[in-house]
Parts: C-alpha cells; structure tokens; sequence
C-alpha cells in the first residue's frame, strides 16, 4: 500500500519500495543535509540526535525547515 | 508624545546570538528604539573582511566584536542596558545566557549552527520565540527576502536558499536587509507577546 507524507504541507506519495523508515532516510531521500535542518513530526520537534530513531508511518505531517550559511 | 509601542518595549529583552552582519546591525536597530535590554554574545575578534558589512570601524579590527559593539551602542545611547558574554554558544549556553530573554535573535553565520539554536530553542526553552535568517547571501533581488511565521515560537527571514559560496558574497546591502527585516520582525513578536497575539499582521 502507498503512504502520503504531508511535507511542508504538500502531500507527497510513497511507493512501498520507496517508502522511508526513518525520518534520517527520508532526509536522505529528499537530498537535505542533516546538520542544516530543523525537523518537525505532527507538530513536535525531532532532535538531531534522533533522526535515525524516529520511524515514519502513513499520514503523517512533516515540516522540514531548511538553513543555508551566511549572517 | 512619546508612542505607546516605545513604551513597551521598554521592558522588553532580547538575545543577540551572533554578532556578524546580522547581529551587529539588528542590535544597532534595537538600540536606537530603546529596546529595554540587550544579550549580546559572540567568541570573535572583528577582522578587516567584516567591514565590508559588519557595523564596525576600522579602528576595531583585532577587538572582540562584543567590547566594540558595546562601545558603539553606547555612543547611540549612553543609558542602554546591555550585557556581553564572550562564549561560543552550546545547547547549554544557549539555555542558561539566554533565560531572561523573551526573544532570541539567531544571527549565526554557519547553516549548522543556524540549525543547532533553532532545534535547541524550539525543544528546550517553550516560553521562547527565536527570529533566524536562512538565505541572505548575493545582491539585488531584496523582494525575494522575505519575513515568514513558521509556527508561533519560529520566525524565518530570509529568501531560503541563496547560500554563501564561490562567487556569491556576502553583501552589506543585501545582508543589511535581511537584518532590518530581522529586527522589525523581533519587535513585531515583541508586541505580539505583550499583546498574547498569535497573529502577525501589519500595523
């Protein structure tokens, strides 16, 4: 079965051989580098530390606020 | 007459995480509205390369950017209430130095610390809303920098994706804009939490 991901708030489908387990895979998948990323499932903020552990499931909203270097 | 927005911002805090383009500039701008206090930190000494748009003077160079910062805000407005810490901040720094704040500027220069502040203010310090910029990097094109309500502890200045790199400066207008953008948006949430407005119109 094919999941929807609602990434920064437009759905996006996932074949199940593309399906990503965890949110470090889906950042993987997306090309975003890890360090540069403020990651939020369903409304809670995922540490850094945690990408790796913090599993995916069908229908859930994700908001991936990205930094690029300058100041 | 004074405007009753000055008058609340008297007693109003802010941090300054940073004290290159954006800080240096965003701190000039809280001063001269008489924000009530200002954190100012950063570990660096100024260089000749910050001049170019950092609110330095080359009489500066090799002087640790918080003592001249002090220095020249002081000369805007003697009775500024301003404290400076010469740290490198950590998630832990950032949580101690920062506790009095009702807003946190970040005005790193790297994209991971940009994102070290976020995460740690977002997941760490729930009574607080931080201001970040991502995306300031080139000339021309100001429209494009733009000021963006994330949720309601996250503001995001920036155009989002003009990163530094070869061939793509720094510039001090272009930086010059994001920062005033920054700092308009640091009173805007200031006002919003005096006010417990989550929405931010303009006014």
């Amino acid at each position: 079965m094919s999941w929807t991901l609602k990434i920064n708030g437009i759905p996006q489908t996932f074949e199940p051989s593309e399906q990503p387990a965890a949110l470090a895979d889906l950042l993987k998948h997306l090309q975003i580098d890890q360090a540069a990323v403020v990651a939020e499932v369903d409304g809670q903020i995922v540490p850094r530390a945690d990408f790796e552990k913090t599993l995916l499931q069908d229908g859930q909203s994700i908001e991936l606020i990205r930094f690029v270097g300058g100041g | 007459m004074t405007p009753p927005v000055f008058y609340e911002l008297k007693s109003a805090v802010v941090g300054i995480a940073g004290l290159g383009g954006l800080g240096s500039n965003v701190a000039e701008a809280l001063v001269r509205m008489k924000i009530g206090k200002l954190i100012l930190v950063d570990f660096d000494r100024v260089e000749a390369g910050n001049l170019n748009r950092q609110k330095y003077f080359y009489d500066q160079i090799g002087r640790w950017k918080v003592d001249a910062t002090i220095e020249n805000l002081l000369r805007i407005w003697p009775e500024a209430q301003l404290e400076g810490h010469k740290v490198r901040l950590t998630p832990e720094t950032i949580q101690s130095i920062f506790a009095s704040a009702d807003v946190i500027a970040e005005c790193f220069d790297r994209a991971d610390q940009k994102q070290m502040i976020v995460e740690t203010v977002l997941s760490k310090m729930p009574d607080k809303v931080i201001v970040s910029v991502s995306g300031l990097a080139g000339w021309g094109a100001s429209n494009e920098i733009v000021t963006r309500p994330i949720n309601n502890r996250l503001i995001l200045v920036g155009d989002g994706v003009s990163g530094m790199g070869p061939g793509i400066p720094l510039t001090a207008a272009r930086v010059g804009v994001a920062a005033y953008h920054q700092a308009n948006a640091i009173v805007e949430a200031l006002m919003d939490l005096k006010h417990g407005q989550l929405s931010r119109g303009a006014r």
